[in-house]
């Protein structure tokens, strides 16, 4: 008898799975749909599409999707979730300190950038975008009042680099960190994670005076904008793209922040690395045109002499160290060690390193800006920049400038390449000429 | 493709239909679900597929040689040779980077370091995984456990069958090719309106192709225990997706992420929580796996079996990763000479196997840490057990030694995962630390809590609770089986986070 409860037939076993697929789909058609619509555009899309739309129409009125939303935010109330926005939507107290906290945000911004933003969105996407970037020095933390610094992106914050930076800043009582990253998201699908909800829940009510950027990597996908399929690469599609990232930069600095974007890394994959020079071309265009943001290159720290994936290399204090996670996208800690260490130095100056520089200017243009920044991005050369008097170029060699990897362009770059090697050693020969770092 | 994707249920459910429906012609049969397996590989990245095909079909070629040779000498040759050549594709894959910044650094304590440029290939995905199938099938060739002469496609299929592929369990040769060689099992099930509603469009392909058999039902076949896969599927995707992810992202993560930021009673739950959510990772996965075999009529051997109730490290490497621990103990224990050698070359051997599945795991010092720690934690216990002083073997037969031994080796094993999970000693260090900082619990949420707790908890549950319930299910009819892990599944799905948390076994 045991024996026959235990053991099946395998046509139990298919009455079992048809059971199931009924099942599943009345309980999870709304899903379904979801999932379909969220897949890049291609064969399968275009039947999971309709199907699962028609299964999803069809059972409509069972509402089991309103069911499901009420339960989820149940859920939410009792804490089980971590999902900011719904959070945000169903706690009314958390509700209203965001919107004090979005209207706090607002009020302050200057003038300035929403124009210059308005007309990054539209601008002509630049040709090449440059491996040395300065970050211009800040006024040191006033006494008892720590900079607020809001980490957001994808996995290429969320891998390495949120983690070193949060470390180098747990000790220091001048930096207070807010987490707002998420692996697996992007600017090019609002469909699967729209940033513009989930940013400013996930700030709730800190409101920072710097953001960092790191997000793109996801990014490398067509998309369907009112029915229409854009491909990745093609016009239209770099239109939508290059105003999301407006809107999204817009968003991240609304409430006077200034923002810090870490460009993309070289990748390991050709193919893949294509893309995400492309994407890295259209976020420089908008950041660029930005006054109150600052391009940071990563590849200029992890990137070989000539602008191009490397995973191991040998740092100036002699050890060979891994720069790159194993699957050849995130940054290794060590990696990530670079740009953090200099972005915790930039971010927290040191008391004597602002006494030599002398007084902080004035602020201007960028009066309610926490931080007075100038973009001194130089296409083709090394630029100059001292920090406290002394140079502590530790830990990457000055390497040339360009690194654009844009397919179309080659002869145009391996030109330039020349040219930003020719003014490397330039800048070499001058003491004086190496990039600014710690 | 992950198991826990809407990608891989429509797979397996196509899958599960032509196999079945393949059964009467174990070639076509064979072949297919060999093709699937490679679509399910492909998936991830197409371009790993020859080096996954490479592997299976050399070992397949070097097993059949084995077998046909008669001379001892030469199997061992051919065996080394095999070994030396799937190890040698590992060892370039894996291992490149690690081995060449580690003699650097050594190279480094002595003069100044040359600079060789370093670059490492891009990992496959479950690369140690099919490398050890392939040695599995050359070793068991070579001890003639592998009575019946191997076939390539066999091999091919042993090697890179799906459910296995990406995260075990290790398959032995010896096990897994008789279920291959066996003769078909039952019919699948009669031409039902149902089952023609939901198959219909895949029938005349198949009768096109004369694979159709006769459909017809005989209520019986051993190895189905359709109600068991169905226990495995979702208890695997509960700890999976629900207790593990939860863990990593609001515990987990952010106490390893930044270690001092956090006080004592935070470092310690998310110690604890890590130690869960490794177990319900892992185990969860695999619990997958073993279900889609059964369901595809495929035995898979256990692979967890409440490991955090282990009293003992020998225990404990019984009941965790049981695949990858007898392996080692087979394939590498057992040739270095066991423990037949007396006391000494025992430590050593035990020390060796150890260090070396640390470093299988992955190609960081923090792993061969791992690794010697529980070398050290067996060779310790080796020796403590030899202690015969009558008092002290009478204690060891109480309820309160047995549950101080418990408890006490849990928290060792704790230890080895706090190496396991930072990304350097540094990290590692600084965990333990802030075990003796002050601050309260930020992270200790009801939720949290409550999945640490079934994570832990949930393996003292008695076994014959899981059988009477999967006796209990059997009473109830197919079809309102089927539609209770819909259910199931819709209720994990609800549980679950967002999005899907990396599955920490892939890196190895």
């Amino acid at each position: 008898m045991q024996n026959f409860k235990l053991k099946h037939s395998i046509r139990q076993m298919f009455l079992a799975v048809a059971g199931f697929v009924v099942g599943i789909s009345l309980l999870e058609s709304g899903g379904l749909a979801n999932w379909a619509g969220r897949m890049e555009p291609g064969v399968l899309r275009s039947v999971a599409v309709p199907v699962a739309a028609t299964l999803n129409k069809v059972l409509l009125p069972l509402r089991v999707g309103a069911i499901r939303e009420g339960a989820l935010d149940e859920l939410a109330r009792i804490g089980w979730t971590d999902d900011a926005a719904r959070l945000a939507r169903r706690n009314p107290t958390a509700t209203r300190a965001a919107r004090v906290s979005a209207a706090a945000r607002t009020a302050p911004a200057p003038p300035g950038p929403a124009p210059a933003l308005i007309a990054a969105a539209t601008a002509p996407v630049v040709l090449s975008v440059p491996r040395i970037t300065n970050l211009s020095p800040l006024a040191p933390v006033a006494q008892g009042k720590p900079r607020v610094v809001g980490l957001t992106g994808d996995s290429m914050m969320a891998v390495g680099l949120s983690a070193t930076l949060m470390r180098l800043a747990a000790d220091d009582h001048n930096l207070r960190i807010v987490r707002a990253f998420r692996s697996g998201t992007g600017l090019a699908r609002p469909d699967v994670f729209n940033w513009m909800d989930e940013y400013p829940a996930m700030v709730g009510v800190d409101k920072p005076d710097i953001v960092i950027v790191a997000i793109g990597a996801n990014d490398g996908q067509g998309f369907i904008v009112d029915g229409k399929v854009q491909l990745f690469g093609t016009e239209e599609w770099r239109k939508t793209y290059q105003s999301r990232v407006a809107g999204y930069l817009a968003m991240v600095e609304s409430g006077g922040a200034h923002v810090v974007w870490v460009g993309l890394p070289p990748m390991r994959l050709p193919t893949y690395n294509a893309r995400i020079a492309v994407i890295n071309r259209i976020v420089y265009t908008v950041v660029s045109h930005d006054p109150r943001a600052t391009w940071l290159s990563s590849a200029s720290f992890v990137a070989d002499e000539s602008g191009e994936f490397r995973e191991f290399a040998a740092l100036a204090n002699g050890r060979t160290m891994r720069l790159r996670a194993e699957d050849g996208i995130h940054f290794s800690d060590d990696g990530a060690g670079l740009m953090s260490s200099v972005l915790v130095k930039w971010l927290d100056p040191p008391l004597e390193a602002a006494n030599t520089r002398g007084p902080a200017k004035p602020a201007s243009s960028a009066q309610a800006n926490p931080v007075a920044i100038a973009l001194q991005a130089n296409p083709v050369g090394a630029t100059l920049s001292r920090r406290g008097g002394q140079n502590t170029n530790q830990f990457v060699k000055a390497s040339p400038a360009l690194h654009d990897l844009s397919l179309a362009d080659t002869a145009n770059d391996q030109r330039k390449l020349e040219e930003a090697k020719s003014s490397l050693r330039t800048a070499a020969a001058d003491p004086l000429s190496r990039r600014s770092l710690p | 493709m992950l198991f826990p994707t809407v990608e891989y249920g429509l797979f397996f459910l196509c899958v599960l239909a032509i196999a079945w429906s393949l059964y009467r012609l174990p070639r076509a049969h064979k072949a297919f679900l060999l093709l699937a397996s490679y679509a399910f590989y492909g998936f991830w990245n197409w371009t790993y597929l020859p080096l996954l095909i490479g592997i299976s079909l050399f070992a397949g070629l070097v097993a059949q040689r084995i077998q046909r040779t008669s001379s001892a000498r030469a199997r061992k040759t051919w065996l080394i040779a095999g070994v030396t050549v799937c190890l040698a594709a590992l060892a370039y894959f894996k291992y490149t980077g690690f081995l060449l910044t580690s003699l650097l650094a050594v190279w480094g304590n002595f003069a100044p370091e040359p600079h060789i440029p370093v670059a490492s290939p891009l990992l496959p995905l479950g690369v140690s995984f099919f490398v050890f199938h392939a040695i599995s099938l050359l070793a068991d060739c070579h001890r003639g456990k592998v009575k019946e002469p191997v076939k390539l496609g066999d091999a091919l299929l042993y090697v890179a069958f799906f459910p296995q592929l990406i995260a075990g369990p290790i398959l032995r040769a010896s096990r897994f090719l008789p279920q291959l060689a066996a003769p078909p099992p039952p019919a699948p099930p009669r031409s039902s309106p149902l089952s023609l509603l939901i198959f219909g469009p895949l029938y005349p392909i198949l009768c096109a192709a004369r694979y159709m058999p006769r459909l017809s039902v005989r209520p019986y076949l051993k190895s189905m225990r359709v109600n068991r896969a169905f226990l495995l599927i979702i208890g695997g995707l509960f700890k999976k997706v629900v207790i593990s992810n939860m863990l990593a992202t609001r515990l987990v993560e952010p106490v390893f992420s930044v270690p001092h930021a956090y006080g004592r009673w935070d470092t310690l739950l998310a110690i604890y929580g890590y130690a869960a959510q490794i177990y319900c990772d892992f185990s969860g996965y695999t619990d997958i796996a073993i279900g889609c075999a059964l369901l595809l009529g495929y035995r898979f051997p256990r692979n967890f079996n409440a490991p955090y109730k282990s009293a003992s490290p020998q225990e404990f490497w019984r009941r965790w990763h049981i695949s990858l621990s007898t392996w080692l103990r087979d394939y590498l224990y057992f040739p270095l000479g066991g423990s037949r050698r007396g006391s000494l070359r025992t430590c050593v051997n035990l020390m060796i196997t150890m260090l070396l599945g640390g470093l299988w795991h992955g190609a960081a010092w923090t792993f061969v840490a791992w690794g010697g720690l529980h070398g050290l934690y067996l060779i310790t216990h080796r020796l403590w057990n030899r202690m015969d002083w009558p008092p002290l073997v009478e204690a060891r037969s109480s309820t309160a030694w047995l549950w101080t031994s418990r408890i006490l080796l849990f928290h060792a094993v704790c230890v080895g995962w706090v190496f396991f999970r930072a990304s350097s000693f540094e990290i590692a260090f600084d965990v333990f630390r802030r075990l003796g900082a002050g601050g309260a619990a930020t992270l200790a949420t009801g939720p949290v809590c409550l999945v640490l707790f079934l994570g832990l908890a949930g393996q003292y549950l008695p076994q014959r609770w899981r059988n009477g319930f999967e006796v209990q299910l059997g009473r109830w009819p197919a079809l309102a089986r089927g539609a209770a892990l819909a259910v199931a599944l819709a209720l994990i799905e609800f549980l679950g986070p967002s999005g899907v948390a990396p599955f920490i076994y892939f890196q190895f």
